[in-house]
């Protein structure tokens, strides 16, 4: 089965440079085996610095998906 | 902002692959033993000062005005008679006018004055009014038809089905099916010290001194939302009362704090209270999932189907792992993430994992019963194979010898009257692995050594095992290293999350450590006619390996520095460290059938860890572990009132903790590979406890809870639909 | 908080002429275990407070044999006073179980049986209940859990206080000071469930002091016990709880109190309970039979009716354990 990457390690350039998650703070290494024993899931909280919140400025969610491109709030 | 930017990766290895010139010691004096916390009589005496004690010349107190309601558009903010109450020197507003609040707890105002009573009382001055809108309560209600339309992009996220394998033909091959709803509560962090700081400027530069996980990440925190350089922050965090995963940013309390004190010139204390934790400060999300599984005649798992969903609140998801480690060939799952008007989500202790092996271990006794196996034996069939990082089919056997497994009854205490006895079994996993922490140690020539680290020490024992690694190192009493760290002054060292720290911090000490001796053995070789490579530290002395009296004390070996203290700096390096760690847990529990009260009243919990540093800071995480564990499994519950959505429990008092006559007598049995480096512990014994509770209490009962908290009206009212005669 | 004047009361006759006749404005303090944290929620802004714990502090023998306890013992004195517990041993092991050793330190026999109840709709400040005036009970629709099964409302806390239990199984009569004089009331009929008082649970007036209890001789024969079922062990409320008193003659009970807690607005007496009790050979099964009884007349909420089956369980337990039969 293939295992995505989750898309809490996507945060880069194209994102909003507000978004934030904990793995950003955290120098983990990669857990290269996790997936023989589960699947991918994705437990990442994702959080804005403007608003310290998991909402954005407009207060819709922020999440990896979200955070680039058009939404308006977004800033690089 | 590149620097909070996830670095490149590097692949952890099972085993660590060797670092000649850094290893660890084969015979340490240190290192694996039982060393008492450094930091343990400042603690116990006081004079450890936590953020929350913090006093600085001028300093206010602030408190912020929060949302009473769900869902509300705020339609005014008067902050003109909290102005004027006595002591006030600063008040703000937060949000403004038609600012959508989307949860209770949600940040609206803050004031700071003299007191913290006079800023309690000026807080209760600011009036607010609010458009209260009809909130999303739960997940059921957020999740039908006719539910208000909450989140412009909807209530309710989808996420990506996963397939894998056949699951007609996995079904086709099942002998038995169990087919059920399984689901795990609402679980809020709970810390001992509530979140919050103290700030200061001066000028243009802010300290802040925070509960905080992460100094260097919360630095960088306040910079960006401030709009500051980094440089012109500066985050302590020397004593810490706990995170579990909820304290990696400024918050929005901590950004208030800052702007509290820049209007009123003076420093200010901004510390919450336990409402405000409870409300606003993370969670671990609600875990629904709807299984359909099959298992062959012979004991095989051979299909799952789920469909599982979750809240994390007011926009935050709800992932989790399932299943959970045993192979299932066929699988299913498709995942929804179910947003309602709460307090949003946050990591908390090994995210995911404790809701996903609930959720898979309960269906593995299941499964077990349906083919009459014993669930330990049951498990050794399904088990993925034996790995460095995968131990359970060594484990299994050890918790069973040490718990006394054997005694164990089928499904359902037969003795009579009301009092039943069951035992229960649990596995659970994690990574662990670490990298990127910097040192800098300094050797003086008086002697003296200094380690400081960019690190924090959130409760677990950090600073303790940066001085055990330096003294082990330099062959010197613990009590000779000064150990410093919780400032982002020091070296860089990432935040305490996903069990890093000792797999970051510890390489990055040894690889300093062992830098700075090298620099007093080029020094120290010439007066003593040794080879520099040939010296040995210990005991207090530099000497040649095969001569100790060919040497010299520690103290004279400094002194021929003169004026000049060896300063180094060194980084984490891979070779000592690892990643993948596996436990398997226990539990022994006592229902009372009349009453439905569950007590646990043992708990076996084998788990590894890698390279011990610490036997007896590790245990502590074990027990601590295990103990997170039984307040999941039995009394932590979030109460929403399904009618206002606000949460009805929002203290001590009905959020239960279990105090020590809830504890039951812990095992923590440590499995030492010292080959495979050091790996982090503070999640995994976490994860496996509350599945074994239940597992055990279905052996106790012979009825099956599926639902956490396992409070006594879910065991009298399973028992009830037993007697009822239920479905199984 | 609003600012308040502290008054320290040498004696009764003084700390009565400093209470007024509006409710929640002048309050006692004794131990303040409760009282605190109600001005510190906001829940209560009381403009003096009176401290009472000068008041008759001693525990003393009455002509008639029995026991009269200051409102201003504390309940760790109760529980290491012999004669209490040898004369009263349900009271005592119920005022063992109270909260911590901290609020069994501080805490007083008169503030444990006038502590306000523990509902969390009446405990947090956003919901306006009926008891602080609003027009809700929002236990009705909500969550009930740990609410009341007995009682038509309009309100559905449960009591708080464990001692009240007991001094209604025992018979105990309280003093009330006020302003006029004192007037003795029988433990029975000083609760008031909300239909008839919704704003207070007894009938103490904000002019009054409760300044004693009264506990009759043990009658011949008496064999009493109190049985709590509790979920978490250290520091918590019961969920339900149960005192018997029985007069014993042999194995056969003459007459019995039945006394359930945490299950009803007040203290809650089941009659039923007594009178099947009442001339049985006491066994496992007749104590099963008077705690159905007991609970015949129970009307769950939608959360609750897990309670019934284990104020049942503690009726039959406190009955076995009075008699000194094996309970579980």
């Amino acid at each position: 089965m293939d295992h995505p990457t989750p898309a809490s390690r996507l945060v880069n350039d194209t994102h909003c440079a507000n978004l934030r998650h904990k793995g950003m703070y955290v120098t983990a290494t990669p857990d290269s085996r996790e997936h023989d024993f589960y699947d991918a899931y994705d437990a990442t909280v994702y959080w804005c610095t403007q608003t310290q919140k998991p909402l954005g400025p407009d207060g819709r969610p922020v999440h990896a998906d979200h955070c680039k491109g058009g939404r308006g709030c977004c800033e690089h | 902002m590149a620097e909070a930017r996830q670095v490149p990766e590097v692949a952890a290895p099972a085993v660590a692959q060797g670092n000649a010139a850094y290893a660890w010691p084969t015979h340490p004096t240190y290192m694996g033993t039982d060393v008492q916390r450094i930091d343990g009589p400042d603690k116990v005496t006081g004079r450890a000062k936590y953020s929350y004690d913090i006093q600085r010349p001028n300093m206010l107190y602030g408190r912020i005005v929060r949302s009473p309601h769900p869902r509300a558009r705020v339609v005014a903010i008067d902050l003109t008679m909290a102005r004027q109450a006595p002591g006030v020197k600063a008040a703000l507003a937060v949000v403004e006018p038609n600012a959508i609040l989307m949860f209770q707890g949600e940040e609206v105002a803050a004031v700071a004055a003299a007191t913290e009573e006079q800023a309690r009382d000026a807080a209760r001055l600011v009036k607010v009014q609010y458009e209260v809108l009809p909130p999303l309560t739960s997940v059921e209600q957020a999740m039908s038809p006719d539910a208000p339309k909450v989140f412009p992009d909807g209530n309710v996220r989808e996420g990506a089905a996963e397939e894998t394998g056949d699951l007609a033909a996995g079904f086709k091959a099942a002998a038995h099916v169990v087919e059920q709803t399984y689901n795990t509560q609402v679980q809020t962090h709970v810390s001992l010290e509530t979140h919050g700081c103290v700030c200061e400027w001066d000028g243009d530069k802010l300290t802040a001194w925070v509960s905080t996980q992460a100094v260097h990440g919360t630095r960088e925190g306040f910079a960006q939302a401030l709009k500051i350089p980094q440089a012109n922050v500066r985050v302590i965090t020397q004593y810490m009362g706990g995170g579990f995963g909820s304290k990696f940013a400024p918050d929005a309390q901590g950004i208030i704090c800052a702007n509290l004190a820049k209007q009123a010139g003076a420093p200010v204390h901004l510390m919450l209270d336990r409402k405000e934790e409870h409300l606003a400060t993370g969670n671990r999300p609600s875990a629904y999932a709807k299984i359909r599984a099959g298992v062959s005649a012979d004991g095989m798992l051979t299909a799952f189907d789920a469909q599982t969903w979750g809240t994390g609140g007011a926009g935050v998801g709800a992932g989790f792992p399932l299943p959970y480690i045993y192979q299932f060939p066929n699988r299913r799952r498709q995942h929804k993430d179910v947003y309602i008007n709460a307090g949003g989500a946050r990591a908390m202790r090994a995210p995911g994992h404790p809701q996903g092996c609930f959720i898979t271990e309960v269906l593995m006794d299941e499964l077990a019963d349906l083919v009459k196996l014993d669930p330990v034996d049951f498990r050794m069939k399904n088990l993925p194979p034996d790995a460095p990082d995968a131990r359970w089919r060594a484990y299994f056997p050890i918790a069973a010898k040490l718990f006394g497994w054997d005694k164990r009854h089928p499904t359902g205490d037969a003795t009579p009257g009301p009092i039943k006895h069951g035992f229960g079994c649990s596995a659970n996993r994690w990574g662990g692995g670490g990298r990127g922490s910097h040192a800098h140690c300094e050797i003086l020539p008086d002697g003296g050594v200094i380690m400081r680290c960019g690190t924090q020490d959130i409760g677990t024992g950090t600073r303790t095992l940066v001085s055990i690694v330096t003294a082990e190192t330099l062959g010197l009493p613990i009590d000779a290293v000064n150990t410093e760290i919780g400032d982002s002054l020091y070296p860089f060292s990432g935040g305490s999350g996903g069990s890093t720290t000792a797999a970051s911090v510890t390489p990055a000490i040894r690889v300093t450590a062992v830098k700075a001796l090298d620099a007093l053995k080029a020094k120290v070789a010439p007066k003593l006619g040794v080879p520099p490579a040939d010296l040995v530290a210990s005991d207090g002395r530099l000497h040649a390996r095969n001569d100790r009296a060919k040497g010299m004390t520690w103290k004279e070996a400094c002194r021929t520095l003169g004026a000049e203290p060896i300063a180094v700096d060194g980084e984490w390096q891979p070779g000592l460290s690892a990643s993948g760690t596996s436990g398997v847990q226990m539990a022994e529990v006592e229902v009372d059938t009349e009453t439905g009260v569950s007590k646990v009243t043992r708990l076996v919990c084998v788990q590894d860890c890698g390279l011990i540093v610490d036997k007896l800071t590790a245990e502590s995480q074990v027990i601590g572990g295990v103990l997170f564990g039984v307040n999941y499994a039995l009394f932590e519950d979030r109460i929403l009132d399904r009618n206002t959505g606000q949460m009805v429990n929002p203290n001590m008092e009905w959020y239960l903790i279990g105090g020590p006559s809830d504890v039951p007598e812990i095992t923590a049995h440590l499995v030492d590979q010292p080959e495979r480096g050091v790996i982090g512990l503070g999640e995994p014994p976490a994860v496996a406890t509350a599945a074994a509770i239940a597992n055990a209490i279905a052996n106790a009962t012979g009825v099956r809870l599926r639902s956490l908290p396992m409070t006594p009206d879910k065991v009298l009212a399973a028992l009830e639909q037993q007697r009822a005669g239920g479905t199984r | 908080m609003k600012a308040f004047s502290y008054v320290d009361a040498a004696n009764e006759k003084d700390a009565l002429a400093s209470l007024g006749t509006e409710r929640n404005q002048v309050l006692a303090i004794g131990g303040g275990m409760d009282l605190l944290g109600m001005m510190k929620d906001y829940l209560v802004q009381p403009v003096r407070l009176v401290n009472v714990k000068r008041l008759d502090a001693t525990i003393a023998r009455t002509p008639d044999g029995g026991l009269r306890i200051g409102s201003a013992v504390r309940l760790i004195d109760l529980i290491e006073h012999a004669d209490a517990r040898r004369m009263y041993p349900a009271l005592v092991e119920l005022a063992e179980q109270v909260g911590t050793p901290q609020i069994r330190n501080a805490g007083t026999v008169g503030g444990n049986l006038n502590q306000r109840p523990r509902c969390w709709y009446f405990r947090n400040e956003e919901f306006h209940c009926l008891k602080k005036g609003g027009a809700t009970c929002f236990s009705v629709n909500g969550e009930n859990q740990f609410h009341a099964i007995f009682g038509e409302g309009p309100c559905h806390i449960v009591h708080p206080s464990n001692l009240a239990v007991a001094c209604l199984a025992y018979g105990a009569t309280f003093r009330l000071a006020g302003p006029s004089g004192a007037r003795e009331v029988e433990a029975e009929q000083y609760f008031q469930m909300p239909d008839h008082n919704l704003y207070a649970e007894n009938v103490l007036q904000p002019n009054e002091l409760l300044t004693h209890v009264t506990l009759p001789a043990p009658m011949a024969g008496l064999k009493s016990a109190a049985y709590e079922v509790r979920f978490k062990q250290a520091h918590d409320w019961p969920l339900a709880f149960a005192t018997a008193a029985l007069v014993m003659e042999g194995q056969t009970v003459k007459s019995a109190r039945i006394v359930m807690g945490a299950v009803a607005p007040v203290p809650w007496r089941a009659n039923e309970a007594e009178r099947a009790l009442a001339g049985k050979t006491l066994s496992e099964e007749t104590a099963g039979r008077a705690a159905l009884a007991a609970v015949q007349g129970a009307q769950p909420m939608s959360r609750n009716a897990y309670k019934v089956r284990v104020a049942r369980t503690a009726v039959t337990r406190a009955i076995l354990k009075a008699g000194g039969m094996k309970v579980v």
